[in-house]
């Protein structure tokens, strides 16, 4: 089966969009019988009155020679093809969601309610013939439904490098990866250090988001005297090296302010049988971690986390038990790449 | 420089139009220039060509890059305020193969008509650009004769040349390419009925028409040539090639009518190999002179066979012939270089 995969592509612009379509393409043709190929088309999302040729400009392409195609953005998407399956990244929010809450661009311009309604109207008969749509998140997917009126399935899209994150040993420090910043609250994690007594050590590793945030975790260990047991080791890492560190990690912890999705830190601690250890307000991280199953929940401050630390630090079993049925929730959420392609290449 | 390459594609269709998009993609990037390329898709079917080539021109990228390289049609329809086209060939359907089978509309006022907007259409957008190169002279020539627009030829060279090696000259003629009616691999299965020594012949590649691989098949079958013909019905990887060529006696290329040399005539004169090649064979004979790196039959499979045995012969004038195609090269200005420099200029 000939495959190929439908993106957008800003000249020059790499970002997350892009690394996913490569995966997805390096893994259906990892697939026996299939070869795919991606498929991308320049896109200007300004001027507005652009967005007109645009849509024209998809739905005057013609594909031959392909058995299937899988969409990922508007409006790449809107290409014609007998077989096509739409995995939603998400649609063209200045159109809807943006619009409506008056935070589009299209709103600007005098004829911004025609130019929304032609989107809506082109997508509406693209969704109308394809055989299947998936959306990667329930936002998306609730957008969908209330603007389209469209249901979906959520296929969320697993991590792009799952095969480092195989496990290991569980030695003794926990491993918060992911930014630093103030959304991510790591300084609880360290105030919670101060506070606990276990002889378990704490590395956090990763880009520094705000400088300021930063500078002050250095000083809140140097203060506490704790750069004996807390490791801060800021900025990008290999991602050989950030997997070492899940892999060899008794857990992971992971503290966002109300994250809108599961967060690949997570998955990646899940993916290497690791608990992770969150808050009871960290948003979409909850979908994953349930206390006392796949991890720990405690409440936002220092002193509840301390306890779940001492507790899981001298718990070696414990954390094992977490890090398995964590790796067992991961796979029954589907999220590998096995699954997301024979999803895809169903129907 | 920011550049941008835009060249059609048919999906999951591998050849020398992919080639000279990302050898190309690869050297700019080599001497420095940052590059993204884009391949769009297009199928010569009449009903919707208007249409595509629309889909073409409404592509913007006009404020994403300092220059677009716009290489297969109907790229050159895209907009940049410095475009420069290598131009790989017209819809030829329409241009040069007007009287032939290939012709896709009728030839009556719509059909003329359909033909005159094409053109028309080709001759603005090409003029658009600032430099014009083409991959042959034949183009060039095709490029005055339906559209008055002057070109340059631009030579494309293969990547990575120094790979290629000579092992001597054994029995095999080969031949990689894809299999298709106008490469006319059925014209040499037809004349190895008629070689009257031990030489062989060796079709290696994919092909896009099943029909022309089973009816190459079934001759090989219906005359018993299983013996004297090798044939690989599958892709060629850069290493094989390499493999297939060290040891061979020559390689044949005799395309009907095609607009430049072809990559593996290219690569038989790295390799250095001669060609055989057949006089109506277009671009190939800008590099292929008779008796000098190669040899120029009729399209004839008695003749075809007649220079077979003789290259098979006079193993001496095959070596001499093979290295005279080696030097060729250099006298047409076949390198890199040369491309970079005219395309970045």
């Amino acid at each position: 089966m000939r495959v190929l995969v439908l993106n957008n592509a800003a000249p020059f612009i790499r970002g997350g969009a892009e690394e996913l379509a490569d995966r997805l393409v390096a893994g259906l043709n990892a697939t026996s019988g299939v070869e795919a190929e991606l498929l991308r088309i320049p896109f200007r999302s300004e001027p507005a009155d652009g967005i007109v040729e645009q849509i024209l400009l998809s739905q005057s392409l013609r594909l031959y020679n392909v058995d299937r195609v899988i969409g990922l953005k508007f409006p790449t998407y809107l290409i014609p093809h007998p077989t096509k399956i739409l995995w939603l990244l998400h649609q063209f929010r200045q159109a809807y969601d943006l619009y409506e809450s008056r935070l589009s661009y299209l709103c600007n311009c005098e004829s911004g309610e025609r130019i929304a309604q032609l989107v809506h109207s082109a997508d509406r008969e693209c969704f109308l013939q394809s055989k299947a749509i998936y959306t990667n998140s329930p936002v998306t997917q609730a957008r969908l439904q209330k603007y389209n009126g469209f249901g979906s399935d959520v296929l969320y899209p697993p991590l792009l490098d799952g095969e480092r994150f195989v496990g290991g040993e569980y030695r003794r420090y926990f491993f918060a990866g992911g930014r630093v910043g103030p959304g991510k609250r790591q300084h609880l994690l360290v105030d919670a250090m101060r506070l606990a007594r276990c002889s378990v050590k704490l590395i956090i590793a990763g880009p520094v988001d705000d400088e300021q945030y930063g500078r002050q975790l250095e000083r809140l260990v140097a203060q506490n005297d704790l750069s004996g047991r807390v490791e801060l080791r800021f900025g990008f890492h290999p991602r050989d090296e950030i997997a070492d560190l899940v892999n060899g990690a008794l857990a992971c912890v992971y503290l966002p302010i109300d994250e809108d999705s599961m967060g690949y830190v997570t998955m990646e601690a899940f993916s290497a049988a690791k608990g992770v250890i969150t808050s009871c307000d960290s948003g979409g991280v909850l979908e994953l971690v349930h206390d006392g199953q796949t991890g720990f929940v405690s409440n936002p401050d220092a002193h509840s986390l301390a306890k779940i630390l001492d507790q899981l630090g001298g718990d070696l079993p414990t954390a094992r038990k977490l890090g398995r049925n964590a790796k067992a929730l991961l796979e029954s959420k589907g999220l590998s790449w096995d699954h997301t392609i024979a999803t895809l290449l169903d129907n | 420089m920011k550049i941008v390459i835009a060249s059609s594609f048919v999906p999951f269709v591998n050849g020398g139009g992919r080639f000279i998009v990302e050898w190309l993609e690869h050297k700019l990037r080599e001497y420095g220039h940052r590059v993204e390329r884009f391949y769009l898709p297009f199928v010569d079917r009449p009903e919707d060509l208007f249409d595509q080539i629309l889909a073409f021109r409404l592509i913007d990228v006009s404020s994403a890059c300092d220059r677009l390289i716009a290489i297969r049609p109907p790229a050159h329809v895209l907009e940049h305020p410095a475009k420069v086209l290598w131009f790989i060939h017209h819809i030829r359907s329409l241009y040069d193969l007007w009287d032939s089978s290939y012709r896709f509309v009728p030839d009556d006022a719509s059909g003329r008509a359909f033909r005159a907007a094409m053109m028309d259409l080709d001759t603005r957008t090409i003029r658009e650009a600032r430099h014009v190169f083409t991959n042959s002279q034949v183009v060039a020539n095709r490029l005055m004769r339906f559209n008055n627009i002057s070109a340059k030829p631009l030579y494309p060279p293969i990547l990575d040349p120094g790979r290629f090696r000579n092992d001597g000259y054994g029995d095999e003629i080969v031949v990689i390419c894809r299999i298709e009616l106008h490469k006319r691999q059925l014209l040499l299965v037809e004349a190895m009925r008629h070689v009257k020594t031990a030489v062989k012949l060796r079709l290696c590649g994919t092909s896009m028409s099943p029909a022309y691989v089973e009816l190459i098949k079934a001759m090989i079958a219906k005359h018993g040539l299983a013996g004297k013909i090798i044939y690989e019905d599958r892709w060629i990887s850069e290493e094989e090639k390499v493999e297939r060529l060290a040891p061979a006696l020559a390689i044949a290329y005799l395309p009907e009518d095609e607009d430049s040399y072809g990559y593996c005539s290219l690569e038989a004169a790295h390799a250095r190999k001669p060609v055989l090649t057949a006089s109506d064979a277009g671009g190939v004979l800008e590099l292929v002179t008779n008796e000098v790196n190669g040899l120029v039959a009729p399209a004839d499979p008695r003749a075809l066979a007649d220079a077979m045995d003789r290259l098979f012969l006079d193993r001496g004038h095959t070596a001499r012939m093979g290295d005279a195609n080696n030097r060729r090269l250099s006298e047409l200005g076949i390198d890199w270089e040369t491309v970079i420099e005219s395309l970045t200029s």
